[in-house]
């Protein structure tokens, strides 16, 4: 069975909806006669789902300064009180709190130009997450939905997409690619352990499947329907043998140090055991990078926590060949001001800021683009949201052109214009 | 025919004798409305009246499509989903029994006019009301005052207060957002003006105008000029924290004058003041000794820094021009300026309120005079859009589609279904004073409302209110639905959940609406649930630490006092389902207890069978 899948199955309760035409749209190609090409297309999205392509996403909440994390100015009005360290690669510098990520710099391409007009945290993080601006009237995908659809693994029992922290979701892609949500990591998830002995869950599923069916023939047959994908989904998790990739107790209690005894660093250990167990799209949120006070104070617990755990799941991935198929991207929503503030703190910017990338193909230790002297602006190779999504698409393999249709019955690509920035792959 | 237990047979014998009474006088005060002749347009006309009518036209329009409409739903299933749809909670088990055993004829009508008057209706569309402002609030931390809109909102609908009272009481809040529930439109989109014309729209006249924002409209004959004149009414709306509140709290003002700010900005932007007040020889160039001891000389050093392009230490009007404008610059301004899309950085024009589908407003009013101008455009009866909007929206809330789908996207150029059944609700509400009672009152009234599920024949296309289409509860009701089987009064809440500074992450319901709420926007079709509610459902502790048969929980009381299988099972389909079992429920039911060796074990199963139920989170 294909739990936490998408499946051809309609959930509409009348002829024409608007989303089981999204769910048509390749039927009816199929029936139009293009069968050759969705022939072929489908092979080789077969093929792509067994290459096993993942994504983790690192996302720094509020808007991490790029000044203190991967563009430092030293000697600048722009400088603040943090200094700049050497890393890996000679002639990259990056914040001082960033001691670990520096030591595996050689696999990172850290971009220096990333540019945006949006300002405000919840429309920021919904076009750094969707690549779209945000509208009342369509909810837009995440990147992540649109790529555990693309290439997730149709067989498996756990969740192909995951966020530790909450995030946003499929938007009209619908709830099967919405992300399953992971609050505390470490532990077996709310709810997924049942609370009666196995035989007799299987009891009472069947008992509910039976009397499911006397509502479904009593006129709720599509409710009826949907809610037993849906159950089904749930209890083939409850059931697996795969959920303890949730238990972190798992791991060597060095292994677990190095990542971090914080909800952070054991996001990435997990996101590291789910992509092993086959998971397509992780998400590990970090909080707190909204410092528009105080700033060289308050971010440095913040920057300590990712930069270990960042810096062990490269690691990790590394040592254990998985790097080269998993994409790691740090990045939030936006930067902050050049100018530290009167607060000591530094404001939203979006002009210019910075977003840092590992493995999936990523050629590390590279530089890519450039901002002015003082911060203030790109100096060189701008690249948009957009562009860094065909990127990110690039790397997954994932067409980024490709269209759904939406609720308006508008077709929508995965990502509408940008380039892929050739560099990170060269 | 029902067959009840011994112990369940006196109790509702009880009952009856003493309630016997109340729905005679119910009926004859009803009497009075229903009596209300068919009148010109304009004047108050009574519900059943208008049911009838949109009955008439819903079944002449399915006539012409030779579509035999289902018959009406029996008292179980009508019962069961007016008490949700009105008062957000399943009937109890006794009342399902007195509804079916009251033989008066007008007996829906009774009971839909007590579902008016009870408390509950009032909470349960403050909630709804709280779901449509809040899930689409741009600002989160607008969750800080949810409680307080609940209140408010509470009031407003057991006061009956009319709608167009409520969207002007919306729209023209200010004040404390702690102290003032009304203030949560505003509150929750900071006040932005952009935001605000996008969701006045949607919400009160079920257009979206927010296309138009940065281009015309691409399906609607809406200028890009409309929206912006639309947030025209807003630009001098301000949240700001209220300093030193604990707990922090932020407040709604209007910003009139501009400050001290923007006067000086103003300065700059345009000198000729200046150098009409400080310019004494006149030679077009201010010098800090013509400053001296007036208020500029405080300033002057910095400004000469910062202008004087010549190195001469006087400054050319020009030269004051050229200061840039701060980018937080929009902050400061009492007139809205409509983006320039060329140059985003450019102050832009200004625009000057316009309601679309209303007319001109006076230029240079304040605030107030702002929100207020505009409620009175969008409540106008000669606005059509303010009650259909809102017809459109409860109806398809109660009967699981609307007119125009989805519900907040209607509009002269969006074509309806049955445009003659929504004039004839959207007259008619407009002429009750926008009573939303009237309304409500109307709706489940109407044969349409009331008629039984059909099962679905293959290939068939649906056809809309020929049948009732089984919809999704939203989470509050679910929430009120499982207090209700357990006979507690809440449930135990997750001490680790979501962040602690909003109240409803604290709370159960909190926490159960954060998992299971929709936007009440959203069409049913694309509602369909989720793992980590069937999760919940299944496996939370919550839940099941009010399963079990041991000590004094409902399922325990059951098991004790019903020892015959058939009359136990016939109790959990009342009190979970609202309904009695059908036969062949029955025998599943009464087999799967036999196949058990516990009879305890057998009726825990069979309770979480019944609240994990495709049925128990769906209104039939």
């Amino acid at each position: 069975m294909s739990f936490f899948h998408h499946q051809q199955v309609q959930t509409h309760r009348q002829g024409f909806s608007r989303r089981s035409f999204l769910r048509n749209v390749s039927a009816g190609a199929l029936a139009a006669g293009s069968l050759s090409f969705q022939d072929l297309m489908s092979v080789s999205a077969e093929e792509l789902r067994q290459q096993g392509r993942a994504m983790i996403l690192l996302w720094m909440a509020g808007g991490p300064s790029q000044f203190e994390t991967f563009d430092p100015k030293p000697k600048t009005s722009s400088a603040g009180e943090k200094q700049a360290i050497q890393t890996a690669v000679s002639g990259i510098e990056i914040s001082e709190d960033w001691k670990n990520t520096a030591k595996v710099m050689q696999d990172i391409a850290v971009i220096r130009s990333m540019t945006n007009k949006e300002g405000n945290h919840q429309r920021a993080s919904y076009q750094m997450h969707t690549g779209y601006i945000p509208s009342g009237s369509v909810k837009h995908p995440s990147l992540g939905s649109n790529i555990a659809r693309e290439i997730g693994n149709r067989e498996l029992d756990i969740p192909t997409i995951v966020s530790v922290g909450a995030t946003d979701g499929a938007g009209f892609l619908g709830v099967d690619y919405e992300p399953f949500n992971v609050n505390n990591p470490g532990n077996i998830p709310n709810n997924v352990a049942a609370t009666v002995p196995a035989q007799r869950y299987q009891k009472r599923l069947g008992l509910l499947g039976r009397l499911d069916s006397e509502f479904a023939s009593r006129g709720g047959e599509v409710v009826v329907k949907n809610h037993s994908k849906i159950y089904n989904k749930a209890s083939s998790l409850v059931q697996s043998p795969q959920t303890k990739v949730f238990d972190l107790s798992q791991e060597s209690a060095s292994l677990r140090q190095q990542y971090g005894d914080n909800n952070f660093g054991k996001g990435c250990l997990l996101a590291r055991r789910l992509v092993e167990a086959g998971s397509t799209f992780i998400e590990v949120r970090s909080n707190g990078w909204d410092n528009h006070a105080n700033i060289s104070e308050v971010i440095t617990p913040n920057a300590q926590q990712v930069d270990a755990g960042m810096a062990a799941l490269i690691a990790d991935l590394k040592q254990r060949g998985m790097l080269e198929r998993t994409l790691v991207v740090w990045m939030g929503e936006f930067g902050r001001t050049p100018k530290i503030n009167a607060r000591a703190g530094r404001d939203h910017y979006p002009r210019v800021f910075s977003a840092a990338l590992a493995g999936g193909g990523v050629k590390g230790g590279q530089v890519i683009g450039a901002s002015t002297a003082d911060g203030s602006a790109v100096q060189d190779r701008p690249v948009t949201t957009t562009d860094l999504f065909c990127s990110i698409c690039q790397s997954l393999k994932v067409d980024p052109k490709k269209e759904n249709m939406s609720p308006l019955g508008r077709p929508m690509k995965i990502v509408d214009g940008g380039t892929v920035v050739t560099e990170l792959f060269s | 025919m029902m067959n009840f237990s011994a112990k369940r047979m006196t109790q509702i014998v009880c009952i009856f004798l003493f309630t016997v009474s109340v729905p005679l006088c119910h009926s004859s005060t009803f009497a009075a409305t229903k009596s209300s002749p068919q009148s010109n347009k304009g004047d108050r006309v009574g519900e059943t009246a208008v049911a009838e009518k949109v009955d008439q036209l819903i079944e002449a329009e399915l006539k012409k499509s030779k579509v035999e409409p289902a018959k009406l739903a029996n008292d179980e299933d009508f019962l069961r989903r007016v008490t949700f749809d009105l008062a957000g909670r399943k009937p109890s088990s006794s009342e399902v029994i007195l509804f079916g055993l009251d033989s008066n004829p007008d007996k829906r009508n009774t009971v839909i006019d007590e579902l008016l008057k009870s408390e509950d209706y009032a909470v349960n569309w403050a909630r709804y009301w709280r779901d449509v402002i809040y899930l689409r609030a741009t600002d989160m931390r607008a969750r800080i005052n949810e409680a307080e809109f609940e209140e408010w909102m509470t009031t407003q609908f057991k006061e009956n207060k009319s709608w167009d009272q409520i969207a002007t009481d919306l729209l023209t809040a200010t004040g404390d957002v702690r102290e003032n529930g009304n203030t949560a439109l505003i509150f929750a989109h900071e006040g932005d003006p952009a935001e605000l014309a996008a969701e006045t729209s949607r919400i009160f006249l079920g257009i979206q105008i927010q296309c138009a924002n940065c281009h015309d409209h691409p399906t609607d004959k809406w200028k890009r000029n409309s929206f912006h004149e639309l947030a025209a009414f807003f630009p001098r709306v301000r949240v700001r924290p209220v300093r030193d509140a604990t707990p922090r709290t932020f407040e709604v003002v209007s910003m009139d004058q501009g400050n001290q700010v923007a006067q000086r900005m103003q300065m700059l932007q345009d000198p000729t003041m200046l150098f009409k007040a400080f310019d004494r020889n006149r030679d077009g160039k201010l010098t800090e000794q013509e400053v001296q001891r007036t208020r500029m000389a405080r300033n002057f050093e910095r400004l000469v820094s910062r202008a004087d392009k010549n190195g001469d230490k006087a400054l050319t009007a020009e030269e004051i021009k050229s200061i840039p404008v701060p980018d937080n610059a929009r902050r400061f301004n009492t007139e809205y300026h409509m983006p320039d899309l060329m140059d985003p950085t450019a102050a832009g024009t200004v625009v000057h309120p316009v309601l679309f589908v209303g007319t001109k407003a006076p230029e240079g009013m304040k605030d107030l005079e702002r929100r207020e101008t505009l409620s009175k455009f969008l409540t106008a009866k000669s606005n059509p859009w303010f009650a259909r909007a809102i017809v459109n929206r409860l109806w398809a809330e109660m009967l699981g589609e609307g007119f125009y789908m989805p519900i907040d996207d209607i509009g002269p150029e969006r074509s309806a279904i049955y445009p003659e059944v929504l004039e004839a609700l959207a007259d008619g509400f407009t002429a009750s004073g926008y009573d939303l009672k009237w309304l409500c009152r109307t709706i489940t009234n109407t044969r349409a409302y009331q008629r039984v599920m059909q099962t679905k024949i293959e290939g068939q296309p649906h056809i809309p209110f020929a049948a009732q289409s089984p919809t999704r509860l939203r989470g509050d009701q679910i929430f009120t639905a499982i207090t209700q089987v357990f006979g507690v009064d809440d449930l135990q809440a997750n001490r680790g959940g979501g962040d602690r500074r909003y109240r409803g992450n604290r709370t159960a319901r909190g926490q159960f609406s954060s998992l299971f709420t929709f936007d009440p926007s959203t069409a049913q079709e694309e509602i369909t649930g989720d793992v980590p509610q069937a999760l919940f459902m299944m496996n939370s502790s919550a839940i099941n630490g009010l399963l079990g048969t041991s000590g004094n929980n409902k399922l325990a009381q059951i098991a004790r006092e019903f020892p015959k299988n058939e009359h136990a099972i016939q109790e959990l389909y009342l009190l979970t389902l609202s309904r009695e079992p059908s036969e062949s429920e029955m025998k599943i039911c009464q087999e799967y207890i036999q196949a058990t060796d516990k009879r305890n074990e057998a009726l825990e199963d069979l309770m979480w069978s019944l609240v994990n139920s495709s049925e128990f989170i769906t209104k039939r």
